[in-house]
């Protein structure tokens, strides 16, 4: 039986998969970010309807838990991908500078 | 051809006294008007300075980077970094850009501590510029007696060498550093600062910090 958690989980999954393939269609998301994403909520959605899927993986990684190892994963690309945005944003700002100058210059 | 730099923001009050006094002393003024919301722009004009504007709030750095595209443009041989709000005093000018000759030196930087005329308050004299100097230090740059001093005088080398790409305060450490970087010959010579308003504080300093921090890390 699926315990409320793991249905209000997938169907939030659901929900983002969706997002996704919706924000493709705009043109927001290039092929590899779609498959990223989609492949993303996929696997979050196996491991949460079958917690013991990572079992076996965690231990080949001597870790106790499944969870404990779906949990480093997930702070790891939390903070990698914070990372990538905030260099995106500096490399934006830089841009944006070229630009203002660039106007300023040829007035 | 000397040129001062101005980056102004929001300075209507003073920027006209300012540019029309430092024409006593220089061939161009360059206002950088960043972003002000006041009548900045048409008061240099008036003045008869050459006004660049930033259609949005940038920075003092890239105020002063914009400057030096235009000086670069019009191929100047020296530039004055000169703040808008008229803290400095044009009679500092003319003595500090002979000694510049003299010395054969490509860039000064004003120091408010080489002689008694600035009335620094005493939490910038004895807290923040010690920071600063230690910011300095970890940052690679050249040491100074004045760390974040705005008057700064460039001669043709030091203009294509120094590329202003920190857009906010932490430029002032990123010019020493590009200083050392290229091994460029500075000087320190004393200028006066009279403070109207309190200037950098203790979480701009924070800033700075970070700034420089991620200025390691992202591209160019």
């Amino acid at each position: 039986m699926l315990l409320i958690f793991q249905i209000l989980f997938i169907l939030f999954a659901l929900f983002a998969i969706a997002n996704v393939l919706g924000k493709k269609r705009e043109g927001l998301l290039g092929p590899k970010g779609t498959l990223f994403w989609i492949l993303f909520w996929f696997i979050a959605g196996v491991v949460v309807i079958w917690p013991n899927s990572v079992q076996q993986i965690a231990n080949n990684f001597g870790i106790g838990r499944g969870v404990d190892f779906v949990m480093y994963i997930a702070f790891a690309l939390i903070f990698f991908i914070l990372f990538r945005l905030h260099v995106k944003f500096e490399e934006l700002k830089r841009d944006v500078t070229k630009v203002v100058r660039g106007k300023a210059l040829k007035e | 051809m000397f040129v001062a730099i101005v980056p102004a923001y929001n300075e209507e009050k003073r920027i006209g006294s300012v540019v029309q006094s430092l024409f006593e002393h220089v061939d161009k003024v360059i206002v950088v008007d960043d972003a002000s919301v006041d009548n900045t722009s048409e008061d240099g004009r008036k003045a008869g300075a050459v006004v660049l504007n930033h259609k949005i709030n940038l920075g003092q750095g890239a105020a002063l980077e914009t400057g030096h595209e235009y000086a670069r443009k019009i191929n100047a041989d020296y530039v004055l970094h000169f703040d808008g709000d008229g803290q400095f005093h044009v009679e500092d000018v003319i003595p500090a850009f002979e000694s510049l000759k003299k010395e054969k030196a490509d860039i000064l930087f004003g120091s408010r501590f080489l002689d008694n005329r600035s009335n620094m308050p005493w939490f910038k004299r004895y807290i923040l510029s010690p920071i600063g100097h230690l910011v300095n230090i970890i940052f690679g740059a050249v040491r100074l007696t004045d760390v974040h001093n705005g008057f700064r005088i460039l001669n043709k080398r030091a203009l294509n060498k120094i590329i202003i790409s920190q857009d906010r305060m932490a430029h002032a450490t990123e010019i020493l550093a590009l200083t050392k970087k290229h091994n460029l010959k500075y000087i320190e010579f004393p200028v006066k600062v009279t403070y109207h308003e309190y200037g950098q504080s203790a979480t701009g300093g924070f800033k700075i910090v970070r700034d420089l921090l991620w200025g390691k890390v992202v591209r160019k």
